[in-house]
């Protein structure tokens, strides 16, 4: 099982959530993607992709304005 | 633990203020409101609400602070024009508006404690923004509106220019996000 983080902090929307989409293809299923962002717009598309597509998600805020998508590719 | 950050981690965990200052609005009651709010605006001032214009004014009382002037100028020639420009910054409705607008924003994300100074990440960035803002600000004073001033004032006066700006805007919008793939991916 791997672990990717992507650093799109100080990146705004859409460039987070293409770049979480390109990376999560590369991935294997019960590979880790981590998506550090600090656009709160990206807090919502991010998550909600990710959540359609059937992965599992958690967000985490992890400093002022700042959070981590987690998603776990499940398929 | 301090009695300060006691009470502090008692607030972020309150439901109301979960819900009414740190989660986002819906869209939908962000466009109630916003539809509410541009029909005071319209009663109020007698002008449709409009947000990119008011910079133009800045700009020009910023020139003529200067020593300047923009009498000439033939965006500003019209008598309405000549008269809003005369009255001064402090008079002027939108000014307050687009003062209330970025206050407002701030003290939102005070209370939601998201507020950061985001850095810039590559040189690509400040180009884009450089560039970008300036088509904008020109693309809006040409078609006499931005997005809120043409688009949504111009539609909820059930003006037909309001449409064929956001038809225009769609496709504008298709070729911008084309041009940040490939530049910012």
């Amino acid at each position: 099982m791997n672990e990717v983080v992507i650093d799109c902090l100080g990146e705004a929307c859409p460039v987070p959530l293409v770049k979480a989409q390109n990376k999560l293809k590369e991935l294997a299923v019960g590979d880790i993607l981590i998506v550090q962002i600090d656009h709160s717009c990206a807090m919502k598309n991010v998550p909600e992709w990710a959540r359609e597509d059937g992965h599992n998600v958690e967000v985490e805020e992890v400093d002022d304005g700042e959070w981590e998508v987690i998603i776990e590719k499940v398929k | 633990m301090s009695q300060f950050k006691e009470a502090m981690l008692k607030v972020t965990e309150n439901d109301v203020y979960k819900r009414w200052l740190k989660t986002a609005w819906p869209y939908l009651t962000g466009a109630v409101l916003l539809s509410l709010f541009q029909i005071v605006t319209l009663a109020t001032t007698s002008n449709p609400w409009g947000v990119s214009g008011v910079f133009a004014n800045w700009g020009a009382w910023i020139y003529e602070g200067l020593g300047g002037s923009v009498d000439k100028w033939y965006y500003f020639s019209s008598e309405g024009a000549q008269a809003t420009l005369n009255n001064g910054f402090l008079n002027h409705p939108g000014t307050w508006r687009n003062i209330g607008i970025i206050l407002g924003a701030l003290i939102a994300v005070l209370l939601a404690s998201q507020f950061k100074i985001k850095k810039i990440k590559s040189k690509k960035q400040v180009v884009a923004a450089i560039l970008g803002g300036t088509m904008m600000g020109y693309g809006a004073r040409i078609a006499f509106g931005c997005n809120i001033g043409a688009l949504f004032s111009g539609i909820a006066s059930l003006s037909l220019s309001g449409w064929v700006f956001g038809i225009a805007m769609f496709f504008g919008a298709m070729v911008g996000s084309k041009l940040l793939v490939k530049f910012f991916m």
